[in-house]
């Protein structure tokens, strides 16, 4: 036999090896394997507290979890972070079309509400008591997760709009802190003439939450929407409102005034914190946010009310804010409704954690009357009390419907305007588009749409 | 190996293009070396390609192992395992398959050989989303057999080491085992195997690396944190922190991870490199 | 041996050739033809928002054909392809020959560095070009002043990542290939008097032709399945990385962010088809130069 026929290598070996090899190492393989997805299903009988398991993103939240399961002895809370934001929300829709690997309460922020209404996997948590602590909260925030007495969520923070400026900045060029668009505007060319290199604002366009906080505020309603009218909704994104927001943005950013960096990139970070921004339109949870991402500019920031269209008033618009809904693949809908309900609820301890740590804004009315949250003074805005600003922008806020097809609306409004703006076309000609798309979209669901 | 003569102008003209092209290469690497030492606020304040003031490496590895409750040592567990398990599992499966379409006779071996090659082809990323469908349908998802078991399936590897066993498993060896009465699976364990090494050692390591760097599939399968490879927790760290308001949005954690998870693939090319050189010249002459 | 004994060894083999392919026959049933035909299945349904799944026939295909968004991804990644591709090939083919006509230690070390990209997940690449791109965080805008994500060359930089990605690995497909030819070819050139740069052009790379077509029709493939390189960056410029950038882009996004699966079989289906049918197409035309089968 002429060992010329064997290709290998001229190499000592052991020909049992690569079974011996493969047999080791699948066998452990599958100990790491079994170790390691010792999966927690089938609860049966729990013989003690129940454990519920929440999917929330807020920032500090695990001492908020401590604190509640310290304080109970009959619930505890299993917290785990899901993803933030439509993360967490397609993993959710996943998870309750498959029917299993859903948690019991999620964090669900207002504009998805009525989208996660419409898989009909909500539970109604009214059943279970939650019209109790109806009086907690400020009617448009409780109209926002119920629909008559169904009850599909409870509320937690807000997004109240405020202006936040570099008050140093302000001081070095001389300029008055605006309370209109026009002033705002006035103050951004005084503003570009001493620093040309220097914007009022940065304007998102990738971010839909913040355009429609500010048509919100503007009064602009682009939907007429709830689960009772369903499938009847009403799309109107491109009426005067909305048209004069995105037609004053337009020409800010037309006249070098506004600068077009998206959110969330470290470039809109650099630019906060480098000066750059000279005013930043943020949420009640935006102190929090700027806090992290620019810490080298702390106490040079103050807030002020966000400017007015019609001097004197107070329209407001809300940027986020969010609550705890119960899935319906809770075993236990009366302990999860009461975690929803008592996770953040009206509770001050769990709210100091949430105010001082995760710089939330509180929905319940209870908190917001509180004098420890009226009167804190910030640091990072030189000992300014900020919340006196934020609350009466709460009080301020008027209805608002949320379609049930929000990640498709706020995905068609970003995409439009950022194509506007990269291509110079018109801005309300974008809005005009999106609100074509989001017609034809909403009908080919099935929905009858009136606009 | 001689080669022609060169001229000293070419031997410079060729290696300043090496050099530029090793530049080209190298320096994303650099880039990473050095952000990995500084922390969020430096990320954004210093020159790009120089340290900064603070050398913050072992600040940030710390803040990297304990972030989000130390979920990056559980990613980090996860690669591993998908990438072993996967690979040794694909490299099994197919050196079985191979050899048999080499080496037995069956009925239907050559229909079903043709079948392999002409599914070859198959697009894998357009398999991703129905395998998901489907695997969603038998309730199958969010598992780790969710990312292992569509990682098995390799019909190139086993196109490989059937061509590979043919032309280098002899027959006569494989007749003398028969004859000494061997079965057939210790025929092939005993002479097959040993004389399909290099071969087998090139599809385990293709397809450790591929799991390893697989991203559509976990992404798609998996909801699960604690789940995650590598590729997919990186990315959810970068959209959170792109997000916005999910709190603090920590680039530096992001910088450093990307560091660690490339670390033991690149130490582990090193260490091997001749086996993908012998393996990629396998790849290429048949 | 006897007939019989002959007889129930061949049957024995018979039984272990089935055996020895059944994990891998399991595997291909249900890890490729089953999800191809629960896809096709799907595609042939429609589920809306208010009413569920219902018999639609071909209307999904009707709709992805006539849908601009995705007739738009569709160019976008032929265009893509047929930039990508020639650039790719042109370098790896540069470095190729490079290596082999070098023989210093250098070239040894550029081999390296330019395949050390390929050890890299594509996440990571992407994550870490992203950071590059960066006009805050990245060295190149100081160098180069131009916005690397803007919707004009957002596909150019992505294209760049996958080059940088790529290039070493199939670098190193064609220097294996130029190993295997036979140095009498390179003396009867250097006897005819043919200088390196022609030896290079004339005479090593046609000789390598079927490794060429190999790695033509692998990185053609990769181009036409784009999907992990727009995903990550497209939270750094939305308006120009859209959810429907490219055919995998928008299945996902159809899949995950609308719900829309019946839509996204239909497209994930219909991609599968076209570059499995393209492929094929590809290998017989060049069948000749591939020298495959």
């Amino acid at each position: 036999m002429s060992v010329r026929h064997l290709s290998v290598e001229r190499r000592p070996y052991r020909p049992r090896r690569p079974i011996r090899f493969v047999l080791t190492a699948v066998l452990t393989a599958a100990a790491l394997v079994a170790a390691g997805c010792g999966g927690g299903d089938d609860s049966e009988e729990p013989s003690g507290p129940v454990k519920i398991k929440v999917w929330a993103w807020y920032p500090a939240f695990q001492g908020v979890v401590d604190l509640f399961n310290r304080t109970h002895t009959d619930v505890q809370i299993e917290w785990e972070n899901a993803g933030a934001g439509q993360d967490q929300y397609t993993k959710l829709q996943t998870a309750l079309k498959a029917g299993k690997g859903a948690p019991d309460v999620a964090m669900l922020e207002f504009q998805e509400l009525p989208t996660f209404q419409l898989t009909k996997h909500l539970v109604d948590m009214g059943k279970y008591g939650a019209n109790d602590i109806k009086g907690n909260y400020v009617d448009w925030a409780w109209k926002q997760v119920t629909n008559g007495e169904s009850v599909y969520a409870i509320p937690v923070d807000a997004g109240p709009m405020a202006m936040l400026y570099r008050e140093d900045i302000f001081q070095k060029y001389n300029l008055t802190v605006p309370k209109t668009w026009a002033e705002y505007k006035e103050v951004a060319q005084k503003l570009k003439t001493a620093s040309p290199g220097s914007f009022i604002a940065d304007f998102g366009a990738n971010d839909g939450g913040f355009m429609t906080g500010l048509m919100w505020q503007a009064g602009a309603r682009p939907f007429e929407y709830t689960a009772a009218q369903s499938p009847n909704v009403g799309v109107r994104l491109n009426n005067d409102p909305a048209k004069k927001v995105m037609a004053y943005w337009e020409d800010m950013v037309d006249s070098g005034l506004a600068d077009t960096v998206a959110y969330g990139t470290t470039d809109q970070y650099s630019g906060l914190g480098s000066g750059k921004y000279a005013t930043y339109i943020a949420a009640g949870w935006g102190p929090g946010y700027l806090a992290s991402v620019a810490k080298t500019t702390s106490g040079k920031w103050r807030a002020a009310p966000i400017p007015q269209w019609d001097a004197g008033e107070n329209a407001q618009g809300d940027w986020g804010g969010s609550s705890f809904a119960v899935t319906d693949q809770t075993k236990y809908p009366e302990q999860a409704t009461k975690v929803a309900m008592e996770i953040f609820g009206a509770n001050k301890d769990a709210w100091k954690i949430g105010i001082d740590e995760a710089f939330l804004f509180p929905t319940a009315t209870p908190i917001l009357e509180w004098d420890y949250f009226l009167t804190k003074e910030y640091e990072f805005f030189g000992g300014q009390k900020v919340n006196e600003v934020f609350v009466p922008a709460y009080n301020g806020i008027g209805e608002f419907q949320w379609s049930p097809f929000n990640s498709y609306y706020f995905n068609q409004l970003s995409t439009n305007l950022n194509q506007a703006i990269e291509k110079k076309t018109s801005w309300t000609a974008a809005l005009d588009t999106a609100q074509q798309n989001i017609t034809t979209y909403a009908s080919q669901q099935g929905f009858k749409v009136a606009s | 190996m001689s080669r022609p003569a060169r001229t000293t102008g070419g031997r410079i003209a060729s290696h300043a293009v090496m050099a530029l092209m090793a530049a080209y290469f190298l320096l994303p690497f650099w880039w990473l070396l050095v952000a990995s030492t500084k922390d969020n606020d430096g990320l954004f304040g210093s020159a790009p390609l120089w340290f900064s003031g603070d050398f913050k490496l072992f600040d940030n590895l710390s803040l990297l192992f304990s972030h989000d409750g130390g979920v990056y040592l559980k990613w980090l567990r996860n690669s591993a395992l998908y990438s072993v398990v996967s690979g040794v599992g694909a490299t099994a499966i197919a050196a079985l398959a191979g050899y048999a379409f080499a080496k037995l006779r069956f009925p239907g071996r050559n229909m079903l050989f043709a079948a392999l090659l002409g599914l070859i082809m198959v697009p894998a990323t357009a398999l991703v989303l129905p395998t998901y469908l489907l695997m969603s349908e038998a309730g199958l998802t969010d598992t780790v057999w969710a990312v292992i078991l569509p990682s098995l399936l390799n019909p190139f590897g086993v196109y490989l080491l059937r061509v590979y066993a043919h032309d280098s498993v002899p027959d006569e060896m494989l007749e003398a085992a028969r004859i000494d009465g061997a079965d057939e699976f210790r025929v092939f364990r005993s002479v097959a195997l040993p004389a399909m090494r290099p071969a087998l050692v090139t599809v385990l390591l293709f397809t450790m690396v591929a799991t390893w760097n697989n991203f559509f599939l976990p992404l798609v399968m998996l909801s699960d944190n604690d789940l995650f490879p590598l590729t997919v927790g990186l990315r959810t760290w970068y959209q959170s922190a792109t997000l916005g308001n999910a709190g603090p949005a920590l680039f530096n954690v992001i910088v450093v991870g990307a560091l660690v998870a490339i670390v033991p693939l690149i130490v582990a090319f090193l260490l091997l490199q001749r086996y993908w050189r012998g393996g990629l010249t396998i790849g290429a002459l048949k | 041996m006897t007939n019989l004994a002959r007889r129930a060894r061949v049957g024995r083999q018979a039984v272990a050739g089935w055996l020895f392919v059944a994990p891998f026959t399991v595997l291909l049933v249900f890890f490729l033809l089953l999800p191809m035909l629960y896809a096709a299945k799907l595609s042939l349904y429609r589920s809306t928002l208010v009413e569920g799944e219902v018999f639609a026939w071909l209307d999904n295909y009707r709709q992805a054909l006539g849908d601009p968004e995705f007739r738009r991804g569709v160019v976008r990644v032929l265009v893509f392809g047929a930039v990508q591709t020639p650039v790719m090939i042109g370098i790896a083919l540069v470095a190729a020959l490079l290596i082999d006509a070098a023989t210093s230690r250098f070239s040894r070390v550029f081999r390296l560095a330019a395949f050390v990209p390929y050890a890299v997940p594509v996440v990571i690449g992407t994550l870490m070009w992203g950071f590059l791109y960066s006009p805050n965080t990245g060295p190149l805008s100081s160098v180069i002043d131009v916005d690397f994500l803007s919707s004009g060359t957002v596909l150019y930089s992505l294209g760049n990542i996958v080059t940088w990605q790529w290039a070493g690995y199939n670098m190193i497909v064609l220097y294996a290939a130029l190993q295997g030819v036979p140095r009498e070819v390179y003396e009867s050139a250097r006897m005819d008097g043919a200088g390196a740069v022609q030896t290079a052009l004339r005479i090593k790379t046609p000789m390598i032709s079927a490794a060429i077509v190999l790695v033509t029709i692998f990185t053609i493939i990769g181009t036409l399945q784009f999907f992990t390189e727009p995903l990550i960056l497209q939270p750094l410029n939305p308006g120009a990385i859209t959810n429907s950038y490219t055919p995998n882009v928008y299945a996902y996004h159809q899949a995950f962010s609308y719900q829309q699966y019946n839509y996204s079989a239909a497209i994930s289906f219909l991609l599968g088809v076209v570059v499995f049918v393209g492929s094929y197409i590809f290998l017989f035309v060049t069948r000749k130069r591939s020298a495959l089968r």
